[in-house]
């Protein structure tokens, strides 16, 4: 379970500060739309969530531990295991294939590379994009390219998987793809997963569950 | 994350940036290149250096006794006391040499010295043909052999005098042992019994390095009446030059072979620091995926340790191919570990770039388009 209390945070290099004390309990199960208008922080949120970012004040809590302060070795494990990112533009290794691009995150969490793949096969199977496998991300079109990213968000089973503008660089029917796989990753694997997507695009609202508007 | 998937990750990602891959393969393989051609070569000119000055005509301790004026010093029992020194391996007296002919032409012929040897004949000569002599017997050699124009080592010689007192059998051939090669030129015999005691002592060392105090051991046996009676002729002088062509050798040798690991390593380090910054979203992106940064930094120093080790490995071959050329092919022992040294080196410089790629904050780094 994630959740926020009394956020605040602010650039190391700016002056404004973010979030004002902002505390949400992000509820497991279901999708949470973060909006807002550009500069309020919708990213950043996004980053402090994903242990990235350290804020300012407050903290962020995942499975009742407070995690916003840990050291750096234990917020990269946490991100690892227990938290999946979905970027605007798929970030995805250009030099490697597609299944090499899903495992990745397994890999850092010290999975075995035949158990990685083969629940890479299956997350890529489940996106229909099973048959890309041996592709390198060059050969297939964008919206293929972020239902990969979505499947690599879910490789190790997340608790939380992190979207940030995931349907940015996509038309209509391509980010409604990327919505329902990310709508279904809320109720997919053993426990009910948190999904928290970051957008100023109002046709994501129609998939969220709750809007946390910034 | 595991190692062999840290391996395999290094691996793919030397392969897939392949120009800094090929930068470092050619660095490292220059840098043992380099050293093996230049510290290699110095390295396997010290080692002919030294094995020259360890020859046995370098360990040599010569003590003389006036002939005129002898206590008999240098006798059967000093001279076994003498070889029973752990510093030496072996010992022997010798007489002043003398001049014989062939016994069958007399004093016309052609003269060749002749060397009585008080102990082991063993310790001076390599028996080549026929058997060891008795005493009033000899051995010669090819040389005398021809120049006391015998056809076969047999024969007689005779003292070079008008009214010669003593003579001598062949009854074989020699070569000479080191560092007796001047006896080529005569022949050798056995001193005998009655003779009471050797003009030199002639003692063979282990090592030049022990000539100080085998001399005062030496000395002490012989026990001289005054200490200008023995003239001694010591190996000490050359002990010391190769220690200091030894100590010079290697302080050439190290700041060589470090300028050398140091300029290579460094070039290494710019071309690794280079790659980071080119690839900073795709390390970012690991970051982002649960990349700590100690992975970040294996995967930077495992990624140059690929292509250094295959620049070590064509950097030996190149390296012994010119060290072969100038004829001074460099230890094994050297040559392995210039190849360990350089992959170090560059895997050492590679630690900086490789925190600094770790180090960055990867949301900058994926929110920078």
């Amino acid at each position: 379970m994630l959740s926020i209390q009394d956020l605040t945070f602010r650039y190391r290099r700016g002056r404004e500060e973010l979030f004002d004390d902002l505390s949400y309990f992000f509820e497991p199960g279901k999708v949470t739309v973060v909006t807002g208008a550009s500069g309020r922080g919708k990213s950043t949120l996004l980053y402090v969530l994903g242990l990235m970012l350290t804020p300012l004040r407050g903290t962020v809590t995942l499975d009742g531990q407070d995690v916003s302060a840990a050291p750096d070795a234990e917020r990269s494990r946490i991100r690892a295991e227990s938290i999946g990112f979905v970027f605007q533009d798929s970030v995805l290794d250009a030099t490697r294939t597609i299944l090499d691009s899903v495992i990745e995150p397994a890999l850092y969490a010290g999975w075995k590379q035949g158990a990685a793949q083969e629940q890479g096969w299956e997350l890529l199977d489940q996106m229909g994009v099973g048959h890309r496998a041996d592709h390198k991300p060059g050969e297939i079109s964008g919206g293929q390219a972020q239902r990969v990213a979505v499947c690599r968000s879910l490789v190790t089973d997340p608790a939380v998987v992190l979207a940030d503008e995931p349907t940015g660089n996509l038309d209509q029917a391509n980010a409604e793809g990327v919505l329902n796989a990310l709508s279904a990753a809320a109720g997919l694997g053993e426990i009910a997963r948190t999904v928290v997507i970051a957008t100023h695009d109002p046709f994501v609202i129609e998939f969220a569950d709750e809007v946390l508007a910034l | 994350m595991r190692l062999p998937n840290l391996l395999r990750e290094a691996a793919n990602t030397a392969w897939a940036t392949k120009v800094p891959s090929a930068l470092i393969v050619l660095l490292v393989a220059v840098m043992c290149a380099a050293t093996l051609a230049t510290v290699g070569r110095t390295a396997a000119a010290e080692a002919q250096l030294y094995e020259r000055l360890d020859s046995a005509g370098a360990r040599v301790l010569t003590v003389t006794e006036p002939s005129h004026d002898s206590y008999e010093l240098i006798n059967a029992a000093t001279i076994g006391q003498t070889g029973a020194l752990s510093s030496t391996e072996r010992a022997l007296g010798t007489i002043t040499a003398i001049d014989v002919v062939n016994g069958e032409i007399g004093e016309g012929g052609e003269r060749v010295p002749a060397w009585g040897i008080y102990g082991n004949l063993e310790n001076v000569v390599t028996m080549e043909e026929g058997r060891w002599p008795q005493p009033g017997e000899a051995l010669v050699s090819a040389e005398a052999m021809d120049r006391l124009n015998l056809d076969a080592p047999v024969g007689w010689v005779e003292q070079a005098t008008s009214n010669p007192m003593e003579d001598w059998a062949i009854v074989g051939t020699f070569s000479p042992r080191d560092p007796f090669g001047d006896y080529t030129a005569g022949i050798v015999y056995p001193v005998s019994p009655d003779q009471p005691a050797a003009t030199t002592l002639h003692v063979v060392l282990h090592d030049a390095n022990h000539a100080g105090p085998a001399q005062s051991a030496v000395l002490q046996l012989l026990d001289p009446p005054a200490t200008d009676h023995l003239t001694v002729q010591s190996p000490m002088s050359m002990a010391q030059l190769q220690d200091e062509l030894t100590g010079d050798f290697t302080t050439f040798g190290r700041t060589l072979l470090l300028g050398v690991l140091a300029g290579g390593a460094f070039l290494v380090a710019i071309v690794v620091l280079a790659d980071v910054l080119v690839r900073r979203k795709d390390l970012g992106r690991r970051r982002a995926l649960g990349a700590s940064r100690g992975v970040i930094v294996g995967l930077v120093l495992l990624r140059t340790m690929v292509p250094a080790l295959l620049g070590a490995g064509a950097g030996v071959a190149g390296g012994l191919a010119m060290a072969r050329s100038f004829e001074a092919q460099p230890p094994w022992e050297f040559t392995a570990g210039t190849a360990v040294l350089a992959v170090l080196a560059a895997c050492v410089f590679a630690v900086i770039p490789a925190i600094y790629a770790a180090t960055r904050d990867p949301v900058a780094v994926l929110r920078t388009p």
